[in-house]
């Protein structure tokens, strides 16, 4: 900006002022691209753009001066600072953003001439742009639409002349941006999509949403209030039954005495980011380069998940996927590369844990780990594991009557009473109502207090269907706690609690199992009105089409595409591809151009006689343009005499049908014709000047 | 018909020597009963030319020296107080005759030079709120001076377009220099002209010229050309549908006085230069190079 300021005054086109009443077209369109951000942005931003505009108006209203170089510095520095102020962290990609939408807004206050109006245009192009960095819903992509409109529509207002009316400067952009559509689409088919070449983080402060990386009482209740997608699945051939839709994202082993977590979670990071771990499961987990099993998967789909800001996945057990940056753990669950930022689409193959019980033990690391219990505390499950025990039960039988005490005595309920020191103790022999992970958490304290291995398993459970089964939406109030227990010669075993208390709620799902109690509240009851539920349901089903043949459209799926276009990608093909459209384009608006231009066919008597002249030209006498029939009749009489006659007949018998009575020129059309179907006048053997010498 | 036109062409030729294009374009301004503008040097017989015309068609003629102290009244007439009769009584000027010999007209003042073309224009001078028409046929010719010339006023285009035609007459071939060198006095010659024609002889001949026949060819011609001088990037302003109209009614009495019913392409021809050369305005161009290019770009038989 200081580059604008330094001449002013010079002469090129691009250094004229710029049209006074695009001005205002500049400003709606800064607006309409800022307007978005200043949900990220600070506020302070908004009003520093409102401040450069207003000054600017008061400049095209006459009453003030551009500023001068002191007062823009000074706008610079303050800007400078209250970035500064604002971000901590410099390289992330909202500094970035907002050090644009700055240097956007400090534009304003010497926008000056034609150049310093493209140079905010161009950059709010890129602004527009920047958008889809943070969302790329449908809202966003017409939003998106609308601002590229204004801002073509801006640059269209900078031609001057009238140019600036609003039914002119939108018509132009709205022309311009439909012949581009065409080329936009191809683009997007066929460019190339090259990976980031660097990163920027994204800022991962933002709260995360959905399940977090410890449980503790409380937690998932919370959960069951919100009704955002979580996931959505779609599957490659057969669906598993309802009660077996667990959808695994963490396994927490460690217990305090009233959270449970997963206390290697972050060393794991820690490595992964490093780029040694790819290969390397949550600590102990020696076995993670499992080889795949030789039976076949029973399930193979397509998760796509809504950005959770933390790196685990979701997926049935015994999950394998060969998308890039997701690997497995050695609990059997799935992680991407980093915080899942922003809607992620993995695909997956799961196999039955039948097909792969281990007969090996556990080693005696994962079985100290599976056994953690804090010190002291909640002494009456201690207790009653000990008694199930020295009656000389077994693990299963164990958890049977565990599950059968949950079955006779315990309530499932969303709002369970608060829970003192020994939380354990006093949901199992005082409250006894609960929510998912109170049954999850006192249950692997039980079995754990038994000696059984056991584990805590969060994730979603169930889902519901969208348009006729063709994908499963999974919301975050399908959030969900169970267990796993170890037996030997069987493996991990999923044990459900719940399931023992609120059947209902793994087979039909929460709202069936609270209903009651279920999204209370929301601040509008709309889940009870039927036509509003199904409409929600359309929408997501639209977005979910949008995201999967839109945003997704990564490499593979554009080799994919290509591949089934072309048969086989080459260069030639691709090329042919490119070309062929925009020749055939070309072609078409050469033929267009050509038959536009080409007025009202011509009379018969025109062509006639051309036909003449072009057989005269071919004998060396073209006629030129502006020669009138009786001066070109004349000039062939005196240059070549042989052919001086007939063309002088020609001539005539043209000019009477093309020029004379009406009456007779039929006869005399009659006439051309005939008289031209005998003349073939020969080349001119030679110049007349060469024969005499 | 035909006998006295040639008569006619032929007499001036006695006069005018050498110069039988200008004279019969000269004639096919008047059958188009439009005014002529003769631009030239001095001495190269414009007026001769005027005189010549109005001996030949039998007309009225007057002739008027524009001075720069020239008032519109000294043109068009004024009204004098009689002492004998205690009336006013208009006094004609020499607008009042059938062929008017404007010389150096633009020697005027703007204030004169448009009293004389809004007569040309509406064929009539309204004098102390009383409309007079003016004799019949009524038409000027009027010379200028080449305007570098000093002291001189220069016609804006709107009054230029007054005229059908602007012409300028050019030296004498060297043959027709020295049949005058030779010869006698051109005005001992033009006292000898007899009238070929009477004044309802000259009407009808006017009235002929509008039964020329244009074909839809030629008129595709005719708009072609239009077309070009609008839209060609050296023009700076085309023809007007006025011009365009002049165009064709200039062509059509260039037609008739070579004896022809309807139009080709050359009568469009042979008119243009001297039709269109002082309507188009080039960007500080000569006109008369434009129109000569412009005859050679537009095709005559297809755009």
């Amino acid at each position: 900006m200081i580059q604008g300021s330094a001449n002013p005054h010079g002469h090129s086109q691009l250094q004229t002022l710029l049209p006074r009443e695009s001005l205002l077209w500049i400003f709606a369109a800064q607006l309409a691209v800022l307007l978005p951000h200043f949900a990220h942005l600070p506020l302070w931003l908004l009003g520093a753009w409102t401040v450069a505009v207003y000054w600017r108006l008061e400049v095209y209203r006459g009453r003030r001066e551009i500023p001068g170089r002191l007062v823009k510095l000074l706008a610079v520095s303050l800007a400078v600072l209250g970035l500064v102020l604002t971000y901590r962290r410099w390289f992330a990609l909202e500094p970035m953003v907002a050090l644009l939408a700055v240097s956007f807004t400090l534009k304003n206050i010497e926008l000056v001439s034609r150049r310093d109006a493209l140079l905010s245009l161009m950059l709010a192009y890129f602004l527009a742009a920047t958008l889809f960095v943070f969302e790329q819903t449908i809202p966003y992509a017409l939003y998106g639409m609308l601002c590229v409109v204004l801002i073509t529509a801006a640059l269209a207002a900078q031609q001057g002349k009238g140019s600036a009316r609003p039914g002119r400067a939108l018509g132009l952009s709205a022309k311009l941006l439909a012949q581009a559509v065409p080329v936009m689409l191809l683009l997007f088919v066929v460019m190339p999509r090259l990976g980031p070449l660097w990163a920027v983080p994204q800022n991962s402060a933002k709260a995360s949403t959905g399940i977090s990386d410890s449980m503790s009482p409380g937690d998932f209740s919370e959960l069951s209030k919100s009704d955002k997608p979580a996931l959505r699945i779609s599957f490659d051939g057969p669906l598993p039954p309802p009660e077996q839709r667990y959808w695994r994202g963490l396994v927490y082993t460690h217990f305090d005495g009233r959270r449970w977590s997963e206390p290697d979670l972050e060393q794991y990071y820690a490595s992964w980011r490093r780029g040694r771990g790819r290969s390397q499961g949550v600590s102990g987990a020696a076995e993670s380069e499992q080889t795949l099993p030789a039976v076949g998967p029973r399930y193979r789909y397509q998760v796509i998940q809504e950005a959770s800001h933390s790196p685990w996945l979701f997926s049935l057990a015994r999950p394998h996927s060969e998308t890039e940056g997701v690997s497995a753990t050695g609990d059997d669950t799935l992680v991407y590369r980093m915080p899942v930022a922003s809607r992620l689409a993995y695909d997956v193959r799961s196999w039955p844990r039948e097909s792969l019980a281990r007969d090996e033990p556990l080693s005696a690391a994962e079985e100290r780990r599976h056994l953690q219990l804090p010190g002291s505390g909640n002494p009456e499950a201690r207790a009653w594991a000990q008694a199930r025990l020295a009656e000389g039960m077994g693990a299963e039988q164990i958890s049977t009557a565990l599950l059968d005490l949950y079955h006779r005595n315990f309530t499932y309920t969303l709002r369970p009473p608060a829970l003192g020191r020994d939380s354990v103790d006093e949901f199992l022999f005082s409250t006894r109502q609960g929510f998912c992970e109170h049954f999850a958490s006192s249950y692997v304290f039980t079995m754990r207090a038994a000696g059984v291995p056991a584990r805590v398993v969060a994730g979603y459970q169930g889902g519901e269907w969208v348009e006729q089964q063709e994908y499963l939406l999974v919301r975050q109030y399908d959030a969900h706690a169970w267990a796993e227990i170890w037996l030997p010669g069987r493996g991990w075993v999923r044990v459900d609690p719940t399931a023992a208390v609120a059947p209902e709620r793994i087979r039909d799902g929460l709202q069936t199992a609270a209903a009651e109690e279920f999204m209370q509240d929301a601040l509008l009851p709309l889940h009870k009105i039927a036509l509003v539920t199904r409409l929600r349901l359309q929408w997501d089903m639209i977005n979910y089409r949008w995201y999967q043949t839109v945003v997704s459209f990564d490499r593979e799926r554009q080799e994919g595409l290509l591949t089934r276009l072309l048969g086989e990608v080459s260069p030639l093909r691709l090329a042919l591809l490119l070309g062929l459209p925009v020749l055939l384009a070309l072609a078409a608006l050469l033929l267009w151009l050509h038959l536009s231009s080409r007025g009202p066919a011509l009379p018969t008597v025109s062509r006639l006689y051309l036909r003449f002249c072009r057989r005269m030209a071919r004998a060396g006498f073209a006629r030129n343009p502006g020669e009138a029939p009786g001066d070109y009749a004349r000039r062939i009489e005196r240059e070549v005499p042989r052919l001086g006659p007939m063309a002088r007949q020609i001539t005539l018998a043209y000019e009477r049908a093309a020029y004379g009575d009406s009456g007779s020129s039929a006869a005399a059309e009659r006439q051309l014709r005939r008289l031209l179907r005998g003349f073939w006048p020969r080349r001119r053997a030679r110049p007349t000047s060469v024969q005499s010498v | 018909m035909q006998k006295i036109i040639s008569a006619i062409v032929a007499d001036i030729g006695k006069v005018l020597l050498g110069k039988e294009h200008q004279v019969k374009l000269a004639l096919a301004c008047l059958l188009a009963r439009g005014h002529l503008l003769i631009e030239d040097l001095p001495g190269m017989g414009k007026t001769t030319l005027a005189h010549a015309l109005a001996q030949v068609l039998g007309l009225s003629y007057k002739r008027v020296q524009f001075t720069s102290d020239m008032l519109p009244a000294d043109i068009l007439g004024v009204s004098i107080f009689e002492r004998e009769s205690g009336q006013f009584r208009f006094h004609e000027g020499p607008v009042f005759s059938q062929l008017l010999l404007a010389d150096e007209i633009n020697r005027s003042s703007p204030k004169t030079q448009s009293a004389l073309l809004e007569a040309m224009e509406e064929r009539q001078v309204s004098i102390d709120g009383e409309t007079r028409p003016l004799p019949e046929p009524f038409f000027v010719i009027a010379t200028q001076n080449p305007l570098q010339q000093s002291g001189t006023f220069v016609l804006p285009e709107s009054q230029l377009d007054r005229f059908l035609m602007r012409i300028s007459l050019g030296y004498p071939t060297r043959e027709a220099e020295r049949a005058l060198f030779q010869g006698v006095d051109p005005r001992a010659q033009l006292a000898q002209l007899k009238p070929r024609i009477n004044s309802e002889g000259l009407k009808k001949l006017q009235s002929l010229v509008g039964q020329v026949k244009a074909s839809d060819s030629l008129l595709d011609y005719l708009e072609r050309l239009v077309q070009h001088s609008r839209h060609s990037p050296e023009c700076a302003v085309g023809l007007s549908p006025r011009g365009a109209l002049a165009l064709l009614h200039a062509a059509r009495a260039w037609a008739l006085i070579h004896n022809r019913g309807h139009l080709l392409p050359e009568d469009l021809q042979a008119v243009l230069p001297a039709v269109a050369g002082h309507r188009l305005q080039t960007d500080g161009g000569d006109g008369a190079q434009l129109v000569e290019r412009m005859m050679h770009q537009v095709d005559i038989i297809a755009a």
